[in-house]
């Protein structure tokens, strides 16, 4: 049975700019118990998982930022993983900020069974870093990517951005012309997105941010996707890009109906049909915990149609996309018998390409997902 | 109940001034409802009508009330609807009373609605009792409201009563000048029927009930009766009054004020103004002010989803029942597909309507702007009623046309004339008239196209005088203009919901603002979207809709499936909005847009 375990660490030196993912700065003291409370989920969520399905394919330990733990915790961390969930996972990732990790701490993550990295490093320019409010310089960056490889990783990511207030289409083929140098095996490129409650929703409302226009951010989205491909890299879903074979096992999980489970304060839970979602309060999280509660909640009961819908525009993210055979099996019901009208409207918009296979989007489709996505909403 | 001993009476007051508070205190005073049973019944009328603090449907209740004299007295306050839109039902219901209360805020003073209602009853012969209403206020100035009446009405208010219906101040001495001034009914009971029907409604299990207030003759159970204009004939079944809630009686003599009903299906065979006779010996002739339901702004309606035709038309026929004023005929349109073509009485009427088949019917619909009926003379000689700007025959088969005009009464403060005067005049007004009702607040009169008013005559009033301008107006006639139809043209393609009939003059201006309106409206889509607005095929305008560059979503944060799924649901729903007209995916506002522009 294949399965995936998602590991949320809250904790960041300080907030990003556009973030609104649940992660805080200055919490150094809730770290200690907040380790201890994950451990003890580890323990028993993990476990009895582990016992139902046996050692998951994939773990990924994501954020804000799990290397702003000390190394101590991060070990106390993978030592539970080992313990509960078993060791030589197949693909195990931990997403690195520059400026939090040295050689010591590779060494921990590779001790602990960690076997691929993903960097947030944004853009390979120091203007647009601090413009953004990462904590790291280019400089860092590079260090950090050369470091992870000294230590003997050899499945890297890096995550680029585009559209950033200041950012030029140069910008973007510099960064991209770095990452290619640094040679890593995976690429995330991500379009900015304006999100209540950030420093950016802020400064907009006050007019200081300003975007590139739509055309440049559009030139830049076209770029992306016609120079990634050049070199080497295959685009395997809507924002990411990998050498063959080093596509994310884990992130394609979450658009191949995988089930994983969450732990952490904010993770999310994908299992038996059902989704779930942690408490991401971290005091409260650490509270429930200790008093042996569950910290999870479900998000609420899926109708058969909510399932569909998912799978649907789950499935379609993927240059894979959606497959009839895998849609019957599912749902004992032919795809085109559900969704045969939608197919052939947006194959006729030019969308979709439509085979005996299934569907899946276009160059313009993949440009205009959301649209896509949304026609498949029942 | 003797005749001596009945009042009937009215209140006229505009919005706000306090007519139904004034009307609850007047029940619970003489214990036709306990203050529990108002809560629970005079207020449970339609949510509309609350949140918009105006009457839709009026009230009638019995009141018995014990005189200063001794003597017991049947008073019948017959309620009127508050609005400019209902000024014909309004009539017919002064029509079956003797007398008005002219409640006045102390505040405030007199109001151009008011002003209208009240010289309406004046022409009715009705008594009219002054009453100076919110005299608690710290702003009360009864003796400027006092002047103000006797100026601008020529009433004698040095009797006016003076009250707060809020407190209760002033009830009794209502009810008093109600007894001692309004004159008791008078006619001949035992000559025929007269019954004049004032209001109705439709009752599930009795049918429609007709409001009546009998003028001669008496009604009661069994009898066999008819209606003067339509000819239905039916058998009374209920007879009776309401306290509020209707009360069977057996009889309506000459003078009272109650219901009839008699297994009545349809609301327009019990048409308000008709006069209800006896079926065997009618009377000689009706009553007079009887009119036929003219609605005065047309608009279209069509299901946002075409599968809904039938349940919008089932809707519309239920909304029928209960509302004579309504008339809709199915319509087509190239961009809308099947819908129906709506008459009302006026903005309101139509606003309240749109908003209950909404609601209560959970339609989602899209409506067309309103527009008048225009006569269209063509030059074969024929003349075409023209509702639709759709339907406007080509320019070169049309000889001329012809637009509904009004009489406008604009009340303001003498600050505001010229405000007031600048919009009329560029609204294609005639001044007519101008008095000075007292030293502050001036009289304007303007003979106006009917078109101009429902676009945003009065909200453009409104904010040029601070909001103090109030507005009445009544159909004058029907002139010759100069008028042209606008056509859009989205992505190169007519739109045929969105044409409309300006004056030629205006037609460049309201054909850009028209375009720049839908630029904004019309959210961009993968592909550029010319506007343009055309006269025949001269294009006066045009606009672009930018091509929407990219839509991609984001992160997935750790597996958060549902923050996506409910982006694609918010996506989905404003495509629900919309009507796929022809390529473009066009808002449910856009169709509205006329109405926006400024």
């Amino acid at each position: 049975m294949q399965w995936g375990v998602y590991i949320h660490i809250p904790f960041c030196r300080q907030k990003c700019f556009y973030c609104d993912f649940p992660s805080y700065a200055g919490r150094e003291q809730q770290m200690k118990a907040y380790t201890e409370a994950l451990c003890q989920e580890i323990a028993i969520q993990g476990l009895s998982y582990r016992q139902k399905w046996g050692r998951p394919a994939t773990v990924y330990i994501g954020g804000g930022t799990p290397t702003a733990l000390p190394a101590a915790y991060m070990t106390e961390i993978l030592t539970a993983i080992a313990a509960h969930l078993g060791t030589d996972v197949p693909e195990f990732t931990v997403e690195c900020n520059p400026g939090t990790v040295d050689r010591d701490y590779f060494k921990v993550l590779q001790a602990g069974g960690v076997n691929r990295l993903s960097f947030g490093v944004q853009s390979f320019n120091d203007k647009l870093l601090k413009r953004i409010g990462r904590i790291h310089s280019v400089e860092e960056a590079v260090a950090a990517v050369r470091a992870a490889q000294q230590a003997g990783f050899t499945n890297l990511s890096v995550d680029l951005m585009y559209g950033l207030p200041g950012q030029t289409l140069q910008d973007v083929a510099d960064s991209i012309a770095q990452a290619q140098t640094l040679a890593v095996q995976h690429i995330s490129i991500y379009g900015l997105q304006l999100e209540e409650g950030t420093v950016f929703a802020r400064q907009e409302s006050q007019g200081r941010l300003v975007l590139p226009a739509d055309d440049e951010t559009e030139a830049m989205y076209d770029y992306i996707n016609e120079k990634l491909p050049q070199l080497g890299f295959a685009r395997y879903e809507v924002s990411n890009f990998a050498r063959p074979g080093k596509e994310s096992r884990h992130n394609l999980g979450y658009w191949q109906d995988v089930p994983y489970l969450g732990l952490g304060a904010a993770a999310h839970s994908y299992l038996e049909g059902r989704r779930y979602e942690n408490t991401a309060d971290i005091a409260a999280y650490i509270n429930r915990i200790n008093t042996g509660a569950s910290a999870g909640q479900l998000e609420e009961e899926p109708t058969p149609q909510h399932i569909m819908e998912e799978f649907a525009f789950l499935a379609l993210r993927t240059a894979e996309g959606l497959s009839r055979e895998k849609f019957a099996a599912k749902f004992n019901r032919e795809l085109s018998e559900v969704y045969g009208r939608t197919m052939s409207d947006l194959e006729k918009k030019g969308l979709l390409t439509v085979d005996e296979k299934g569907c899946r989007l276009t160059a313009k489709g993949f440009k205009y997902g959301n649209w896509v996505f949304a026609e498949f909403l029942l | 109940m003797q005749n001596k001993n009945i009042r009937n009476f009215s209140i006229i007051a505009h919005i706000d001034h306090g007519k139904s508070t004034i009307a609850d205190r007047l029940i619970e005073y003489t214990g036709t409802l306990s203050q529990r049973e108002m809560e629970a019944q005079v207020l449970d009328s339609m949510d509309l009508e609350r949140e918009r603090g105006i009457t839709i449907k009026a009230q009638t209740v019995r009141l018995d009330y014990k005189g200063k004299d001794g003597q017991l007295y049947q008073l019948n306050l017959i309620d009127t609807p508050g609005h400019v839109d209902f000024t014909y039902e309004v009539s017919r219901s002064l029509a079956a009373c003797e007398g008005a209360l002219l409640v006045v805020d102390a505040a405030q003073g007199v109001e151009a609605q008011t002003l209208a209602n009240v010289y309406m009853a004046l022409e009715n012969d009705l008594e009219i009792v002054p009453v100076i209403n919110k005299i608690d206020l710290p702003s009360a100035d009864p003796e400027r409201v006092k002047e103000e009446i006797e100026n601008t009405i020529g009433l004698d208010a040095s009797e006016a009563v003076l009250a707060s219906a809020k407190t209760g101040l002033g009830i009794e001495e209502i009810l008093d000048a109600i007894v001692e001034k309004i004159p008791a009914p008078e006619g001949d009971e035992n000559a025929p029927l007269q019954a004049l029907i004032f209001d109705s409604f439709f009752d599930s299990y009795k049918g429609v009930i007709a409001h009546v207030r009998v003028k001669q003759g008496k009604i009661k159970k069994g009898m066999r009766l008819k209606m003067m204009a339509t000819g239905k004939t039916f058998e009374v079944t209920d007879v009776g009054c309401f306290k509020p809630q209707p009360v069977d009686v057996g009889e309506l003599n000459m003078g009272e004020v109650g219901f009839v009903a008699g297994s009545l299906k349809d609301v327009r065979d019990v048409q308000v103004g008709d006069t209800i006779t006896f079926a065997d010996r009618p009377a000689d002739k009706p009553l007079p002010g009887y009119r036929g339901v003219t609605p005065m702004v047309y608009c279209g309606l069509y299901p946002v989803e075409s599968s809904d035709y039938d349940n919008l038309k089932d809707a519309l026929e239920k909304m029928q029942i209960n509302d004579a004023a309504l008339v809709f005929e199915p319509e087509t349109s190239v961009a809308l597909g099947f819908g129906f073509r709506c008459g009302f009485l006026g903005l309101l009427h139509m606003d309240v309507i749109q908003e209950r088949l909404e609601r209560e019917y959970n339609l989602k619909l899209i409506t067309t702007a309103p527009s008048v009926i225009y006569h269209v003379y063509k030059t074969d000689g024929s003349m075409l009623n023209v509702s639709n700007p759709a339907d406007l025959p080509p320019q070169t088969e049309i000889e001329h046309i012809e637009e509904p005009f009004v009489k406008a009464t604009v009340i303001v403060p003498n600050d505001f004339v010229g405000a007031v005067m600048e919009i009329s005049q560029e609204k294609r007004g005639v001044f007519k008239n101008m008095d000075y009702l007292d030293t502050n607040r001036v009289m304007i009169t303007y003979h106006i196209p009917l078109n101009e008013i429902i676009y945003d005559y009065f909200d453009r009033l409104k904010s040029a005088t601070r909001g103090y301008a109030s507005l009445d107006y009544e159909l004058a006639d029907y002139q010759e203009s100069k008028l042209v139809k606008v056509d859009i043209l989205l992505n190169g393609d007519p739109v045929d919901a969105l044409s409309t009939i300006v004056h030629k003059d205006k037609a460049p201006s309201r054909g850009r603002q028209l375009a720049s309106k839908l630029k904004e409206i019309i959210p961009q889509q993968m592909f550029e979207i010319p506007i343009q607005a055309a006269i025949g095929s001269k294009v006066i305008a045009r606009e672009n809709v930018r091509a929407r560059r990219k839509d991609v979503l984001a992160k997935c944060y750790g597996g958060d499936i549902s923050r996506k799924r409910k982006l694609l649901e918010k996506q989905k729903e404003g495509k629900k909005r919309m009507k796929a007209v022809g390529s473009v995916e066009v808002p449910q506002e856009a169709f509205m847009a006329i109405l926006k522009i400024d």
